[in-house]
């Protein structure tokens, strides 16, 4: 007996393309979530998420881009408007990043202290400040790091979605990291009793 | 390995990291360290993505996404119909068009001539008389049509004669003889007048 496998992404843009409601629903419900979380890491603002996921599939209905299967994923096209228009929103005067927070925070656990700077990135305190920092990367930096490290996206289509090379997504993911480090740490060093760390040298 | 050749070849956030890297590792705390924390922020990466997926856009989203949807595939539905009635609807219109234009056209060439445009009317001949109008002055001869028209005045030599095309009802050939049938009486028949000097009619022929 054959499996009931998913439709891939291409067989229901097909269907969809003919008018198949269902078809566009089952593509909306599995890219969505993804498209909407890159917008708001990389804007900042839910507003702003919520207007770019809805155009990004308004551009697919409307087929305003010409997505060809041959050129990559469904979901890197897809990734490739929501960054323009996350970048139009940005060209517009909206702000950058917004440090707009949506989430709840009033379940946040009490801050520990801890002498390691990134020893608290395993609570929700240390993820939250983690999340900010990311926010407040460049934005070349912020969107490798969305796409590659939040979104799983990997480096092939990244490129493919940044319109850059392969070895370009590598260096700026290993900038963005060394960013968010350093960063971190500053943070971490501005809490109220914060002991400042000794730089340590290599000496092999 | 020193430190530089470390960081070269250390694979991307310390993932499947070889002996020489952990041998480095061991011997350089420097390098142990920066690893340890590239290792600490890979992992909240991780946990914040895990955070993040259960974030996804407004309900209202799909919603609207859907009546756009249900109203663009509307219009791709009517599309072929559109695609196929424009170009029909637009070569019947030039068709129409073009015939309406010939049938104005052809209609007003029929028209033009005066002669055919009342009963009744006359018009002096455009063209040269007819030779045999040089022998209206013997009207017995069976050498032309032309009838006299019964107590006209006979035609003198050299009298300034005039001929004239005229539309008359059928009706007039009666009087000169000819049977016509009831149902034609009132038809338009064509006929050539000849005029006197004195612009009376002294001779008929009927061109029909």
């Amino acid at each position: 007996m054959t499996p009931n496998l998913p439709e891939t992404d291409d067989e229901l843009l097909m269907r969809m393309r003919s008018g198949d409601e269902q078809a566009f629903v089952a593509i909306y419900r599995r890219r969505q979530a993804a498209i909407y979380r890159f917008a708001l890491h990389m804007s900042g603002s839910a507003t702003v998420a919520e207007d770019v996921a809805q155009e990004v599939f308004l551009a697919l209905i409307r087929e305003e881009c010409g997505f060809d299967p041959r050129r990559g994923t469904l979901s890197g096209y897809l990734f490739g408007i929501a960054r323009k228009l996350v970048l139009r929103h940005v060209e517009r005067g909206r702000p950058d990043v917004t440090l707009e927070t949506d989430m709840d925070s009033s379940a946040l656990p009490e801050l520990m202290i801890n002498d390691d700077p990134l020893a608290d990135l395993i609570d929700r305190e240390g993820i939250e400040a983690l999340r900010r920092s990311v926010l407040a990367l460049p934005r070349r930096y912020r969107e490798v790091v969305v796409l590659c490290d939040l979104e799983e996206v990997d480096y092939g289509e990244a490129a493919i979605v940044l319109g850059c090379p392969i070895g370009t997504v590598r260096s700026r993911l290993h900038r963005a990291r060394a960013l968010l480090l350093e960063k971190l740490s500053q943070r971490w060093h501005h809490r109220p009793g914060a002991i400042a760390l000794k730089p340590i040298r290599c000496l092999i | 390995m020193n430190c530089q050749e470390f960081w070269n070849t250390m694979p991307e956030l310390a993932h499947q990291a070889e002996d020489g890297h952990f041998e480095h590792v061991r011997e350089c705390a420097a390098c142990a360290a920066l690893l340890n924390r590239q290792r600490t922020l890979a992992s909240g990466l991780r946990r914040l993505a895990a955070d993040w997926r259960s974030v996804e856009a407004p309900a209202r989203v799909e919603s609207r996404l859907t009546a756009a949807f249900l109203g663009q595939a509307g219009l791709t539905v009517l599309r072929p119909a559109t695609r196929w009635w424009v170009p029909v609807a637009t070569w019947a219109t030039a068709a129409v068009a073009v015939v309406a234009l010939a049938t104005f056209l052809a209609r007003d060439r029929h028209v033009v001539p005066a002669h055919r445009t009342t009963s009744n009317r006359v018009e002096l001949a455009a063209v040269e008389p007819p030779a045999d109008l040089e022998m209206l002055g013997d009207f017995s001869g069976a050498d032309n049509d032309f009838i006299p028209v019964p107590n006209a005045a006979r035609i003198e030599p050299n009298e300034d004669l005039n001929l004239v095309r005229v539309e008359v009802p059928r009706s007039a050939m009666i009087a000169l003889g000819y049977a016509v049938s009831e149902d034609r009486a009132s038809e338009p028949v064509e006929a050539e007048v000849v005029l006197g000097a004195d612009g009376l009619a002294r001779a008929v022929r009927f061109l029909d």
